[in-house]
């Protein structure tokens, strides 16, 4: 059977969000039905971030930091911080653990982060 | 099966197509952002699909639907891209009825085999 017309109104590639979708280990077999589905809120998904980045951006260049920054305000994209943290230069890295010093913090959490933190701005360093 | 590992992602241009869309014209993405998104959407399509499969077990469901997708988005708080999925998903719905009552073939067990254009 051809791809039916529905599909038609769809950008990406059903083969692709299949084969996505088939890498996890709980999946065996996906129907058209649940495939068109997740492809189309895939779309609705993308489209979503990208008109919440650039609006808050209040530039005419969506840049990642844009991104990020919705990703790290948004609850619901909790799934999505680890792959897109925030990048900070090692002078605002190091600004930060002066507050955090200042405060007298000092949970096992706030040290993870940091530790996170510190990779990235070594990566993206311009001092 | 992924042979390779970009298999598991989706394809940049039609993701950037895709924002390019959505975003007034005049607007410009950089390098950076396109390749944050198209792994977002790709992360995605796993998150809703681990969402999903959490259905399927929970409720001893047989495969995974439709409207599972849909029950989905709830447990994700997706709760938003519920209506035009819904709206989508009766398109759906009545375009492969439609084929179905107008082609000869009649709807037997074969799965249906998607291949892309």
């Amino acid at each position: 059977m051809s791809t039916p017309k529905a599909e038609k109104d769809l950008h990406l590639p059903l083969s692709r969000v299949k084969t996505i979708m088939k890498s996890s280990p709980d999946v065996e077999a996906v129907g058209p039905e649940p495939l068109y589905l997740v492809t189309k809120v895939t779309e609705l998904f993308v489209t979503d971030l990208a008109k919440r980045a650039y609006k808050n951006s209040g530039t005419n260049v969506l840049e990642y930091k844009h991104i990020a920054d919705v990703v790290q305000e948004d609850d619901n994209l909790d799934f999505l911080r680890e792959i897109m943290p925030r990048k900070i230069t090692v002078r605002q890295f190091k600004e930060l653990m002066a507050k955090k010093a200042a405060r007298g913090e000092r949970s096992d959490e706030s040290s993870e982060d940091s530790s996170e933190e510190s990779e990235e701005s070594s990566s993206d360093n311009q001092d | 099966m992924a042979e390779k590992l970009e298999d598991l992602n989706l394809p940049l241009t039609v993701v950037t197509r895709i924002v390019k869309e959505a975003l007034p014209e005049g607007v410009s993405i950089s390098k950076e952002a396109r390749t944050g998104l198209a792994k977002a959407a790709s992360v995605f399509v796993l998150y809703v699909t681990s969402a999903a499969t959490n259905i399927v077990e929970k409720k001893k469901k047989k495969a995974l639907t439709g409207q599972i997708v849909l029950d989905a988005m709830k447990d994700i708080e997706f709760d938003r891209f519920i209506e035009p999925l819904t709206q989508s998903l009766e398109q759906y719905k009545q375009l492969m009825s439609a084929r179905k009552s107008g082609g000869k073939k009649k709807d037997d067990d074969e799965p249906e085999v998607i291949e892309d254009d």
